[in-house]
């Protein structure tokens, strides 16, 4: 086991690792003049040459690309990310402020996932072919195609329209203002929410469906046992670990998914802030937070596998 | 791009020439298919229905998509516009039917570009085995570490706005899930008696992966090409809905969501519904689609794609 732990988070290290250069590669070495990003085609053609130079050496841009990769990485050690090209508050600051709002929705969706996703797998799996069945199969495949910012923005629409309610704009911290957090919470993360339970459904059914068939199943059975705790204590813990597994892969789900939802919801949290970043082409803002979400991505990744790994004996003696 | 191609496929394993007895045959594998899985053959027909709009775009529209009316601004669906008019009177109808378009476009293209990149390499890395696989499998890692809709952000953002860029980008994040599963195809494939008695009669390596593996592999591609055409749309949207999609004025799905949420505060709710629908029903048909072909063609890939 212990090994098992070293090895998944030696990979997880280099991994990190790549991907700060991948992130660096992406943003900073393949776009064109970062100024034109900044002032825009016009403003840049009036911009003096001994300007342009200032500026970049402002930014820290005139440095060798290696030293600026150096560069980046000390911010992040320091914690404070660097600066925004357009605003003063620098990311570090940005992400403390608008970082829990995001992970609430995470958090949530991930929870209501489970709540929706899995009772409908065991209705389904229970009676193939049923009227329930089809009707949660069709359900799940709808889901799957409904892009969830689309989805959000018809909610919004529709609560506007039916009960003249918008959740409040401003952002609200969970423990100075409950209620208005919440209000701005559920919508995003009853749309990932049920985004991710369709996926979960279609997986659990399938693998419940192919444990109830197993030989230690039919044997609970056969020594006297009723369906409840034979499904609910026998195929379920089994049928639930491939589960775990998606649930992890869906968390790319969330947070990418999190950008346009919190987009469409108008949430003032940090899916928001990439949206403005991309839209206003901030690469700063936008390589740290693209690092960030795939650091998170792959850290919370690592830390499935493990709870895997220790929920599952096969896995861990391998 | 038909819907016939697929099944075209399951009739006739084997290349054929267009003559009426392949013709027969084809009939016949379309009336198979649609016996077999009634719901994924009328979702099916829906697809083509959808091909044939991006196609027939200039015909069917009722106005230009591009062209304004200026006496006719942000009017709510009347016979006139059936769908309505946007805030500078430009015919919504007409906009979603070119904006199918746009989204097959970059669906179909990023698909013929990245999962088959994708799948050649897990072709390549599976057959070969040794370090090539071990790096290919690391970079696969590597490439997935990135949810895939930031990766194509990042990727749509750094090379600026554009049709190619668009399709490079969801190319891009289409790679990792084409080499995996044709690799586990693959690595299956190569155990197989057949393919070591091609060896044994001294087919070289090459002729093996070209004359032996590859045509096994088509089935779990065309499943695999089939699903991701509804992801590619989807991302697709949701660039366009966060700007860095194909630039305005193109009419596309996800503009035009974007463009209703520049309106004001609450956006006019036909140039939401609409172009929304339009997705949803979009990556339903072809999603339903893959079911029906990765039925007929491998029930033993249920759930592994």
């Amino acid at each position: 086991m212990y090994s098992y732990i070293v090895r998944r988070l030696a990979f997880g290290l280099v991994t990190v690792f790549v991907v700060s250069v991948l992130v660096f590669v992406i943003l900073r070495i393949l776009p064109g003049d970062p100024l034109v990003a900044i002032f825009g085609m016009e403003g840049f053609t009036k911009l003096t040459d001994v300007e342009r130079a200032n500026y970049m050496a402002q930014l820290g841009l005139s440095d060798p690309l290696i030293v600026q990769y150096l560069h980046w990485l000390r911010d992040i050690a320091s914690g404070n990310l660097g600066h925004s090209f357009f605003r003063a508050e620098s990311v570090g600051d940005m992400i403390a402020r608008r970082g829990p709002l995001t992970a609430e929705i995470a958090f949530l969706s991930v929870v209501l996932s489970w709540i929706v996703g899995v009772p409908v797998a065991i209705i389904s799996a229970l009676k193939p072919n049923s009227i329930g069945d089809n009707v949660s199969r069709f359900l799940s495949i709808l889901f799957l195609a409904i892009p969830g910012f689309w989805l959000g923005m018809l909610i919004v629409l529709g609560l506007l329209f039916v009960f003249g309610y918008r959740a409040p704009l401003a952002g609200a911290s969970l423990f100075d203002d409950p209620v208005a957090n919440l209000q701005i919470v559920v919508g995003p993360a009853v749309v990932l929410g049920l985004g991710q339970a369709a996926y979960i459904a279609r997986m659990a059914r399938s693998s419940l469906l192919e444990v109830i068939r197993e030989d230690y199943v039919r044997t609970a059975r056969a020594k006297g046992l009723s369906r409840r705790p034979v499904i609910s204590r026998h195929a379920l813990p089994n049928a639930l670990l491939p589960v775990i597994t998606l649930s992890g892969i869906l968390l790319g789900f969330v947070l990418a998914g999190s950008i346009p939802v919190e987009r469409a919801f108008g949430t003032p949290g940090l899916g928001y802030s990439m949206f403005i970043a991309v839209y206003e082409r901030d690469v700063f803002v936008m390589q740290n937070l693209v690092f960030l979400y795939s650091i998170i991505f792959v850290l919370l990744n690592i830390a499935i596998d493990l709870t895997i790994a220790w929920l599952d004996p096969r896995i861990r003696y391998q | 791009m038909t819907v016939a191609e697929p099944e075209t496929q399951i009739a006739l394993p084997v290349a054929a020439t267009p003559n009426p007895a392949g013709l027969r045959r084809v009939a016949r594998g379309l009336r198979l298919f649609a016996r077999r899985s009634p719901m994924s053959a009328f979702w099916g027909c829906i697809a083509a229905l959808i091909v044939f709009m991006a196609v027939a775009a200039p015909v069917l529209a009722p106005y230009e998509p591009l062209k304004s009316d200026f006496r006719a601004m942000t009017r709510p669906p009347t016979e006139r516009h059936v769908f309505g008019t946007d805030q500078i009177g430009r015919d919504v109808l007409s906009r979603v039917i070119y904006g199918s378009r746009a989204s097959l476009t970059v669906a179909i293209g990023a698909v013929l570009f990245g999962t088959t990149l994708g799948a050649l390499w897990g072709l390549a890395s599976g057959f070969l085995g040794g370090r090539f696989d071990l790096l290919s499998q690391r970079i696969i890692e590597f490439l997935q570490s990135f949810p895939d809709l930031i990766l194509a952000m990042a990727i749509a953002m750094a090379l600026g706005a554009g049709f190619g860029t668009v399709i490079v980008a969801i190319s891009i994040t289409r790679i990792p899930f084409g080499g995996r599963v044709i690799r586990a195809v693959v690595l299956s494939l190569k155990e197989m008696s057949y393919v070591e008695a091609a060896r044994g009669v001294g087919a070289s390596k090459l002729r093996v992966m070209a004359r032996h593996i590859l045509p096994q592999c088509i089935a779990p591609y065309l499943i695999l090409a089939t699903t991701h055409l509804g992801v590619a749309i989807v991302i697709e949207a949701a660039l366009g809905f966060l700007g860095v999609g194909i630039p305005p004025p193109t009419p596309t799905w996800g503009n035009m969501l974007a463009d209703s949420l520049n309106a004001g505060l609450i956006p006019p709710w036909w140039l939401v519904l609409f172009p929304g629908g339009a997705i949803t029903v979009t990556v339903l048909a072809f999603n339903l689609l893959g079911d029906g072909i990765r039925d007929i063609l491998d029930p033993r890939l249920r759930g592994a794609v």
